[in-house]
């Protein structure tokens, strides 16, 4: 019974991988709108950074650089 | 048991990041042979069959993708220089929906051919990594240049390479 129940929880969690699809760069087109963005407006994004990094005592390494449309 | 179980979910996942490995094309392959509708409706489809004897620059673009937009005037010129001598530029539109594509291209007129690629069949067969990216074919059908992102300074190498694989 116990063995049923494992074949069931393997099953399923070999289910639920398949479900994972990569998103290819040519379906980016969503992505790379400007309201996708973490931070939307650049004014504000770039504040925020100033703050965090004068009180962090660091910079940079905050995000990744690209808008989604894997060319950078 | 328990060993099993992991045995079991590493094969699991081994099989699944395996089945998303697709060879992707490379330069010296064969060039994958595309059909595709014109982004116009009233143009015929474009097909690298209908190409015989000739040099091929295959680039997938997108409307949403901002390099692609940039290098498509500066291939027009391109298309302009060598057309006659046997250079075919194919533009392939991955916009979904297609409008976006075409709206662009009210904007920028293009003399070249403008396939439409919505549902990424053809994106899906070149195995494109990244946007833009592009693939120059020689006369013999083989592919003789790789090509991702753009910066204008590409240019004088992809021409080169180019003028290199020309028919004639």
């Amino acid at each position: 019974m116990l063995s049923m129940v494992k074949l069931i929880l393997v099953l399923t969690t070999l289910g639920s991988l398949t479900a994972c699809s990569q998103v290819q760069p040519w379906e980016r087109g969503y992505l790379a709108k400007q309201e996708m963005a973490w931070d939307s407006d650049p004014l504000e994004r770039a504040l925020n950074d100033h703050i965090f990094f004068s009180k962090e005592a660091s910079s940079g390494g905050n995000t990744a650089a690209g808008g989604g449309c894997g060319c950078n | 048991m328990m060993k099993r179980v992991f045995l079991a979910l590493g094969l699991g996942a081994a099989a699944s990041v395996l089945s998303g490995l697709v060879h992707a094309v490379e330069e010296g392959d064969p060039a994958p042979n595309f059909l595709l509708p014109s982004i116009y409706a009233d143009q015929p489809a474009i097909a690298l069959a209908n190409m015989p004897g000739k040099t091929v620059y295959v680039d997938f673009w997108a409307s949403w993708c901002a390099p692609c937009l940039t290098s498509l005037p500066l291939y027009n010129d391109l298309y302009a220089k060598y057309r006659n001598q046997g250079l075919e530029v194919v533009a392939i539109n991955v916009d979904n929906p297609i409008e976006d594509g075409l709206d662009f291209l009210l904007d920028t007129p293009l003399d070249f051919l403008i396939p439409s690629d919505p549902e990424g069949e053809m994106a899906t067969q070149f195995n494109v990594i990244g946007m833009p990216s592009s693939y120059l074919i020689g006369p013999d059908g083989e592919v003789k240049l790789v090509h991702m992102g753009f910066r204008p300074s590409d240019m004088k190498m992809i021409e080169d390479a180019i003028v290199a694989n020309l028919p004639n």
